[in-house]
């Protein structure tokens, strides 16, 4: 509704302004809002109203059908007790942090091993075909490879080492779902970031070299400040990605089940097995309550990121 | 058209590294491409292998082709159906996206109206938001309108969940083009839908044709939604295939013969998609994090 009373406003001091064009001005105002308008509606009805609801069902004791109850802040209360939801946050907060840490260093690491490479585009093509797979194939392979008599035991049976880890026990079986998730997302932040150093003009690094700058203060003096904005970006980007990760730990369960071990959980699947769940009734107060918890960690997050990473654009 | 396209992308320009990097990095980054192509081709042999001879001789080249893997991931993996009800749905909704996004994209980033600045921020903040924060008043709502356990209603959702990255893209993408164009237009007398349906739509294809593919790997994937609101079979989408085939192999006994089958399904056209059009798929996959 904003929107219309907005454009309707901006038309007539325009027109006021400026005679010339206002044929145009006329004919584009009219089609401003047939134009906006279905496109608007739609994320409206699908994400906007469904977060405002969210948020109502998250303070309410409701099975998903039925009459809800009024519960106050007790999902909330319940949830920030619950064993199993404490697991899932610091896991999530591991991938997060732990994730983008790793992510992030190999990335770079590449970029600058890549730079001058004979045949970059094409590794940088290869590196990216991960990242365009859907993430339930990595993990189905990825599970394969770790089984108990798996490839890479054999692997390791095979160099003589006789008692290799229990790769999936439940002990290590996020480790192996964080490492995995850093093997596909490199090839992405690698190519962002790879895009981002192109476009420094070589004659910054040509100076450095008559200025006898060895290769880490050409990377902390150069490189790392001209490619501070993307850095932002690919931060967010992370922020948002690693959030949602969801399909990946799914299909690491293997059980008849369907779910996971509650070990490996984040807060998406908290909410998803807490208002899905195969046993006991299903709790949509409580998963709603998980995901307007996370809705706001990225909030949180994100604007955090960008007042940490915000500085003066610089031209070049 | 080859003079606008060129102008939008920036050429590579690398900079000089040192010898370490010379030396050491080739064979690293090299090691990483082969290991990434060996788990592909790695996938293609398993997919026509025996179960036993992909556990027994998982290095060595496939004795014989099983063919039948794929013919039994297709039927009682039900991959077939699967395959199908993705292509519809994926297709559809990619149809549907460029179909609403397009003019949004346009109105907001060429006709300058005030609150156009505040609406493509709004649509933005949809970027940010998970599945997991709108799924469930969305089931309960949807189940009463008979569209959970329908692929019209999980076309609705790709659709109306895909509207914040399409019209972000398409706005940037727009904004790009030169405004010369448009005003050639109006001096001779095009109407702004003409000038859109015709003269815009047309120079803006290549970001076009980048929105549907990234719209297509996006949603040839999609689990999360697909699991929450098909339950039938027969509406499983290539996901909810891939999750299922797994999940027998629990009672049936494993069949990784059939499973990579099923993984080299999904998994060949996105090779072949990325075959053709990698480059742009890779440019628009990051294009919105170089600005």
């Amino acid at each position: 509704m904003t929107a219309v009373a907005g454009a309707g406003t901006a038309v007539v001091t325009r027109a006021a302004r400026s005679r010339k064009g206002s044929a145009l001005q006329r004919g584009r105002r009219r089609l401003y809002v047939p134009f906006v308008a279905p496109a608007l509606v739609l994320y409206a009805i699908f994400l906007l109203v469904p977060v405002a609801a969210t948020v109502w069902i998250s303070l309410h004791k409701w099975p998903g059908y039925g009459a809800m109850e009024w519960a106050g802040v007790k999902n909330y209360r319940y949830m920030f007790g619950d064993p199993v939801f404490q697991q899932a946050f610091e896991n999530t907060l591991l991938l997060l942090i732990g994730g983008g840490v790793a992510t992030f260093a190999i990335s770079f690491g590449l970029t600058m091993l890549l730079r001058d490479l004979a045949g970059r585009s094409a590794v940088r093509s290869v590196i990216f075909f991960p990242n365009i797979v859907p993430a339930l194939v990595l993990s189905i392979l990825w599970g394969f490879l770790f089984q108990a008599d798996g490839l890479v035991n054999k692997l390791l049976r095979a160099i003589g080492v006789q008692h290799p880890p229990a790769w999936l026990s439940q002990d290590h079986q996020y480790a192996m779902i964080l490492l995995g998730l850093v093997w596909i997302s490199t090839g992405f932040y690698t190519t962002v970031i790879m895009a981002a150093v192109d476009r420094i003009p070589p004659y910054l690094y040509e100076d450095c070299l008559l200025a006898g700058a060895n290769s880490w203060q050409r990377f902390r003096h150069v490189t790392l400040p001209l490619s501070w904005d993307v850095i932002g970006v690919c931060s967010v980007l992370w922020t948002i990605n690693s959030i949602k990760t969801f399909e990946f730990i799914l299909a690491m369960a293997g059980s008849a089940s369907g779910l996971p071990s509650t070990r490996t959980w984040t807060v998406s699947l908290y909410a998803y097995a807490t208002a899905f769940a195969a046993d006991g009734v299903p709790s949509y107060g409580l998963a709603a309550a998980d995901a307007i918890f996370t809705l706001g960690l990225v909030a949180v997050l994100v604007v955090l990121i960008r007042r940490v990473m915000r500085r003066d654009a610089i031209q070049f | 058209m080859s003079t606008l396209t060129d102008l939008l992308r920036r050429p590579p320009r690398p900079a000089r590294a040192g010898a370490i990097q010379r030396f050491l990095g080739a064979p690293l980054a090299w090691a990483l491409v082969a290991f990434d192509l060996a788990v592909l081709v790695w996938i293609l042999l398993n997919s026509v292998k025996s179960t036993r001879e992909l556990l027994d001789a998982p290095w060595s080249l496939p004795k014989a082709l099983h063919w039948a893997n794929f013919g039994r991931a297709w039927s009682t993996g039900n991959f077939g159906p699967a395959a199908v009800n993705s292509v519809v749905l994926v297709a559809g909704t990619a149809a549907a996206t460029v179909l609403l996004a397009a003019p949004a994209g346009y109105a907001l980033s060429r006709f300058g109206a005030r609150s156009a600045g505040a609406t493509t921020s709004l649509f933005a903040i949809g970027l940010g938001v998970p599945a997991q924060a709108i799924f469930l008043p969305l089931y309960a709502v949807m189940s009463h309108l008979g569209l959970v356990n329908s692929l019209w209603g999980l076309w609705l959702l790709y659709t109306a969940t895909s509207m914040p990255f399409a019209v972000f893209f398409l706005t940037g993408f727009f904004r790009s083009l030169p405004i010369e164009l448009e005003e050639a237009a109006a001096l001779d007398g095009a109407s702004p839908l003409y000038t859109f349906a015709r003269i815009m739509l047309p120079v803006c294809r290549s970001g076009i044709v980048t929105l549907v593919l990234l719209n297509v790997i996006g949603h040839w994937g999609e689990t999360f939604f697909a699991l929450v609101f098909i339950h039938d079979q027969q509406l499983q989408t290539l996901p909810l295939a891939m999750l299922g085939f797994l999940q027998q192999m629990q009672y049936n006994g494993a069949d990784w013969g059939g499973m990579f089958a099923g993984i080299a399904i999904v998994v060949l056209p996105l090779v072949g998609l990325y075959l053709c059009l990698g480059r742009r798929i890779i440019e628009g996959m990051t294009l919105g994090s170089d600005k």
